[in-house]
């Protein structure tokens, strides 16, 4: 789940994931780093306007690299941004970063615990340290 | 609770580029938590194209409203493509009037505007799950035996309120949050909240004539206690 990344611009592609909380900490993560951490450098398109074959969104996922955050072992972000041929510079499971919590309540698929903000900014850091690395080869 | 009810599906876009993806899925959520917790289900869209046979029976086991941010259709056309026919499609733009203008995309920075367009869509989410359970529901829609715990889609149990209404107990599905939501629009306890509380109350939970003043009592006592305890 490698690839190159250009120090100018990634794509942010996050699940949807509305059943468990896991979807709504990949989300937030998106929005921490293209409005955050890396504004300008950091964007992130609809994966179900992807999923559906909008060209342009096609296009995007086809032209920028990619880190993809998935909340759960289906993968659909991984899969679809696969699918539209698009490249996949780094694809992140969120669910194994929120492993390492035991225990911990990270809120509702609807609201996020303090803990659940914390896993997002450790999921928003690793994306950073990642975009980092390949920008720099 | 020994009858059956058919789930109704709904099926939110992912709208992570926008305001109205977030008003979209969070009308969703509460609807699945708070007001028809147990009439409906849900399913990430995007997992029609990653998943299995399964995934792609959805709609075709659920009557089905979609949710969308946007005029793109993504929720529509997406469930149409890979699983079956839409029951309702609802677009977010159009129970605003326009825009979210003031909503934002991350919940971190949710405000009343966020809110009250959260309130408007689920209200019309909830109000087409009920038009959709009166009619009539065909044979080959999956029959789901009712929960007597109160359990929604993501199997958290769902925030509903007790009341004594006239010397029975009743269940309103989402009433803390009905509460949570007319404390922020600065609605005061007391006296003057009976009818505001009913009227709101009346929208998720039917309400016989003959029962209105059993309910007015009960709904104010139950909001003065909820606004005394902070929550």
């Amino acid at each position: 789940m490698t690839g190159q990344i250009s120090p100018s611009l990634v794509l942010i592609v996050t699940c949807s994931g509305i059943g468990k909380v896991h979807g709504l900490v990949s989300r937030e993560a998106v929005y921490h780093l293209t409005d955050k951490l890396l504004p300008g450098q950091a964007d992130t398109v609809c994966l179900a306007l992807l999923a559906t074959g909008d060209p342009e969104t096609r296009q995007k996922v086809q032209q920028t690299p990619c880190i993809t955050l998935d909340g759960c072992p289906k993968l659909c972000a991984y899969k679809n941004v696969e699918l539209s041929g698009g490249k996949i510079a780094k694809g992140i499971r969120v669910y194994d970063t929120m492993k390492r919590h035991h225990g911990a309540n990270f809120g509702t698929a609807t609201a996020l615990s303090e803990e659940g903000w914390e896993v997002v900014e450790e999921v928003a850091a690793e994306v950073v340290k990642i975009f980092r690395q390949e920008a720099a080869t | 609770m020994n009858e059956t009810i058919s789930k109704v599906g709904i099926i939110s876009c992912s709208g992570e580029e926008i305001p109205e993806g977030m008003i979209a899925r969070q009308g969703v959520r509460r609807v699945l938590e708070g007001l028809r917790p147990q009439q409906t289900v849900t399913l990430c869209l995007p997992l029609f194209l990653a998943g299995e046979v399964g995934e792609r029976r959805f709609a075709r086991e659920h009557p089905t409203i979609t949710v969308d941010g946007c005029d793109k259709l993504c929720a529509k056309r997406g469930t149409e493509q890979f699983s079956g026919a839409v029951n309702t499609s609802l677009v977010v733009t159009d129970i605003l009037g326009g825009p979210a203008r003031g909503c934002h995309r991350s919940t971190r920075h949710a405000d009343k505007a966020d809110e009250q367009a959260v309130w408007l869509v689920a209200e019309r989410i909830a109000a087409e799950v009920d038009a959709l359970a009166a009619a009539e529901v065909p044979n080959d829609v999956t029959k789901v035996p009712a929960t007597s715990g109160d359990v929604c889609a993501c199997s958290r149990p769902s925030p509903n309120g007790k009341l004594e209404v006239n010397g029975k107990s009743v269940i309103i599905n989402g009433l803390p949050l009905i509460f949570e939501q007319l404390q922020k629009n600065g609605l005061q306890p007391g006296n003057g909240s009976a009818d505001t509380l009913l009227e709101t109350v009346r929208i998720y939970h039917f309400i016989e004539a003959a029962e209105e003043a059993g309910y007015r009592d009960s709904l104010q006592a139950a909001y003065q206690a909820f606004c005394q305890r902070g929550s």
